[in-house]
């Protein structure tokens, strides 16, 4: 029993840093139907933002988690100006921006790891590998905070998308953006904002990705597949529905990683993605019956 | 108001729809295909004047480049259904011809239309599911197929895991040695592109088409639109493992890092959007310059991050400012070399 | 006569497609129900998508009040007073009714004063009051219309342009959506509305505007529109136009 609770606990405290992963794709995705394949590589920015600041200045990661989110923030409005702003009406746009954002995710690889090269890095601050006891059960302190501090920032966001002015403008562009703008929403620039959000949590997730997993550049090709069983799960674009796939998922992969090895508890995000587009292309709270 | 006249307003509006139907060239020019063959097969005569190993290997790789992406063309240019994961069946391809030549050394070149059949086959089943969603939907299951193969490749004993398994090379004189592979490839690729042809002209193509423009319509206009994309899936898959098979003897060895990385079936894809999506000349001239467009980067910057950088930066422009390709542009613009119109 | 809106010699079209528009010309005025009729693709819902400043204006010129609209993006347009409620009817659904009268007056700053016009509105539209926490995208299409319809009065327009209301709805909520458009127009609200239906349509309008091929072929009463004799032959199901 102790080591079914053991698995959940570890499988619960990841859940939280894939939600912060994932949330900030679904709010792209919801708002401006782009499928952000760039987006781990983005999350992988973050990181280094907090690998660098930790190396060179001693920096907690926790503390540069405002930087990492502020830095990628503008980065994603550079790149929304640039690239993205571009024909939002044209009707392939959503499968064009994915095609554009996997080439985007191939630039950002080769650009870090031309700065940075494929070495596997990692933050260790003291809590990374720390942990407390409860009886037999321990519970990282690196995931637990990572997931702690995920679950708030996510938190915010909900509270920030139901009650404020700005937040209404965000979900009504989600929900019909020609209706959000016949009555008075500047679409392109909550699409700008939300976009430079949803980076921005990119860049949160990615210091706390940094003490969490190791990472190098190449990697962001596996965290696509597990982000996009994610959203898919969740259903593009409901935010609530990536954070809880992002529990089920992590749990389960938590099991599968601890009965059959490492390599499986992967697989379990990339099947979960083609059961899922199987049996309920929609996700678990998506209503439109496929995503043309 | 006393213009209104109940003829001069159907005139009118038939005049008015005929201009919205754009004209399309119908002047071909085959001759210059079956040209471009015919100097291919013999370009190996150059081998008794010096050493053109190199040019040879180019070209064979661009030919293998050819078959690729005329096949992914059948999927993701003429059905409008975009995979970045059909370097999976590069893999089974290359891997059922690469197995049966290490233990029985059969040659891989007559195993080729077997293994794209089990590629094919592979194909239709994964197209069973895949195909049930559509745009970035089905983008990404492609990716996730990639994921997964990769997985179970690199954790599957019998094809020896991620050190995969060595081929033995073949023993003539190293002038000759590329041959076999060379003719291979130049008549895989040229079957391919009549293949490609042939399939666009059909009916069936014709339902691939209409798919791609609107599949609902598709299927209320009497097409079955399910067995015909998943049809075009296999058929693609097909090209792709076949191209495979071969690939792994010529490289001597088969391995998951080569076979699944992203870059193949990105490849396959950046060929299509340079040259041109859906069209028949598209992928030779894509594949053409890709391949060019390599040497000057491996020539010039050398490490493989640079050149992922420059790979995705093609793509990135080539999809914002010149969507069509080279051949779609052109035609747009109707300025189309007679020689290019392959279509 | 210059009316309230004048749309002259307009092209427009979507994107860099061919233009749909090709010509369109219509004297709106004051108070008036104006209902446009035309076959598939005559490029209605386009006029009115380029009005409110959807698509661009390629030629020709729309003017409010002696005021050009040239150029000007939706919110701009929306703040001078005229209310667009396109075919899908433009809910939200996965907000609540409530939400979708906020979302009605997005554009005035003063929030307490738009909380009163949302409670004046849940009164005159007691199906609005009564489901007002209820998804709207859970609603019935002839609640969904009447939202849609009771939405745009919060801003208190002056102009009010309705895209194919009636599409999909039983006739019996048909009559009350037509009924909840003379309403609004008895208050002084002026319409214009686009109809499939063209025989409904113009019953229910003053002025009727017949619109092909991207121009204004025909405008006059609607009571002289629905008698011409070569327009029941063209656009009232008289003999089928090739």
């Amino acid at each position: 029993m102790a080591e079914v609770i053991q698995i959940l606990i570890l499988g619960m405290a990841l859940g939280g840093v894939y939600a912060l992963m994932g949330s900030g794709l679904s709010l792209v995705f919801g708002v401006m139907r782009i499928v952000n394949l760039a987006h781990p590589v983005l999350i992988m920015a973050g990181a280094y933002v907090a690998y660098w600041a930790a190396r060179l200045y001693g920096l907690d990661p926790l503390l540069t988690l405002p930087i990492a989110a502020i830095i990628l923030a503008a980065t994603g409005v550079i790149l929304y100006k640039l690239v993205f702003e571009r024909e939002a009406r044209s009707a392939k746009y959503s499968e064009m921006t994915v095609l554009l954002t996997f080439a985007l995710a191939m630039v950002l690889e080769g650009a870090l790891g031309t700065a940075f090269t494929n070495t596997q890095r990692v933050t260790s601050p003291d809590y990374a590998t720390d942990a407390f006891f409860i009886g037999d059960i321990f519970i990282p302190k690196g995931q637990l905070y990572a997931g702690i501090v995920s679950l708030a920032i996510i938190s915010a966001l909900a509270l920030f998308l139901k009650y404020s002015r700005f937040g209404y403008a965000i979900r009504a562009t989600t929900q019909n953006r020609e209706a959000a703008e016949l009555l008075g929403v500047n679409v392109n620039f909550v699409g700008l904002v939300s976009f430079a959000i949803g980076i921005g949590l990119a860049g949160a997730a990615g210091s706390l990705v940094s003490f969490v997993f190791s990472f190098f550049p190449a990697k962001h090709w596996e965290w696509i597949a597990v982000l996009m069983s994610l959203v898919v799960l969740g259903g593009m674009g409901s935010i609530f529905g990536t954070v809880l796939a992002s529990f089920i998922l992590a749990v389960i992969a938590a099991f599968i990683g601890a009965y059959f090895g490492a390599t499986w508890s992967t697989l379990t995000f990339f099947v979960a993605l083609f059961v899922v587009l199987l049996v309920r292309p929609q996700g678990i709270f998506g209503e439109k019956p496929e995503l043309a | 108001m006393a213009s209104l006249d109940t003829n001069d307003v159907l005139v009118a509006r038939k005049a008015y729809n005929a201009g919205l139907v754009q004209d399309v060239s119908k002047e071909r020019a085959y001759w210059f295909p079956a040209l471009v063959l015919a100097l291919l097969l013999l370009l190996p005569v150059l081998q008794f004047t010096g050493n053109y190993n190199y040019l040879i290997h180019l070209v064979l790789f661009t030919a293998s480049y050819v078959v690729m992406a005329s096949g992914w063309n059948i999927l993701g240019g003429f059905t409008g259904y975009i995979s970045l994961g059909h370097n999976v069946f590069f893999a089974v391809g290359g891997y059922f011809a690469g197995m049966i030549f290490a233990r029985y050394g059969i040659s891989t070149i007559i195993l080729a239309p077997f293994a794209g059949l089990v590629a094919g086959l592979l194909g239709y089943l994964v197209g069973q599911i895949t195909l049930r969603v559509r745009g970035p939907s089905f983008i990404i299951s492609s990716l996730a197929l990639v994921m997964i193969f990769r997985i179970l490749f690199e954790n599957w004993d019998f094809v020896g895991g991620a050190a995969g398994v060595s081929l033995k090379a073949n023993d003539l004189p190293v002038q000759w040695a590329k041959l076999p592979y060379y003719y291979a490839f130049v008549i895989m690729a040229a079957f391919s592109v009549w293949a490609a042809y042939r399939i666009k002209h059909s009916k069936f193509g014709l339902g691939l088409r209409a798919i791609s423009k609107d599949e609902i319509k598709a299927e209320s206009a009497g097409i079955n639109t399910r067995f015909y994309k998943t049809l075009a899936f296999a058929i693609s898959a097909f090209f792709v493992g076949m191209a495979g098979a071969v690939w792994g003897e010529y490289l001597t060895y088969i391995r998951p890092n080569i076979f699944l990385i992203i870059l193949v079936s990105v490849n396959m894809v950046l060929i299509c959007i340079l040259g041109g999506k859906g069209t028949i000349a598209g992928p030779v001239i894509g594949a053409v310059l890709l391949v060019a467009f390599n040497e000057f980067f491996v020539a010039t910057l050398g490490a493989s991050e640079i050149n992922i950088l420059a790979t995705g930066l093609i793509m990135m422009l080539c999809l914002m400012f010149f969507p069509l390709g080279i051949v779609g542009t052109l035609a747009r613009l109707r300025k189309l070399p007679r020689i290019l119109n392959w279509d | 006569m210059s009316g309230l809106l004048e749309v002259s010699n307009v092209v427009a079209g979507y994107g860099d497609g061919p233009a749909i528009l090709d010509g369109a010309n219509l004297s709106v005025q004051p108070g008036k129900v104006h209902c446009i009729i035309g076959p598939n693709g005559a490029g209605k819902s386009t006029l009115l998508k380029t009005i409110v400043g959807m698509l661009k204006i390629r030629q020709g010129s729309v003017t409010f009040k002696g005021e050009s609209l040239k150029g000007k993006r939706p919110d701009q347009i929306l703040r001078r007073g005229i209310c667009f409620v396109p075919q899908e009817r433009a809910l939200f659904p996965k907000m609540t009714v409530r939400e979708n009268l906020r979302m009605g007056g997005f554009s005035l700053a003063d929030k307490s004063k738009l909380e009163k016009r949302i409670d004046e509105i849940e009164e005159r539209f007691p199906i609005l009051g009564e489901r007002r926490d209820q998804h709207a995208g859970t609603m019935s299409g002839g609640q969904q219309q009447t939202l849609a319809m009771a939405r745009t009065l919060i801003l208190k327009p002056e102009i009010v342009m309705l895209d194919e209301p009636s599409l999909g709805l039983a006739p019996k909520i048909v009559k009350e959506v037509f009924s909840i458009m003379r309403l609004m127009a008895d208050e002084g609200i002026t319409i214009l509305l686009v109809e499939q239906n063209a025989l409904m349509g113009l019953k229910h309008a003053d002025w009727g505007v017949v619109l092909d091929l991207g121009r204004t072929l025909f405008e006059g009463p609607a009571a002289e529109v629905l008698t011409d004799p070569r327009i029941q032959e063209l656009y009232l199901g008289g003999k089928k136009a090739a």
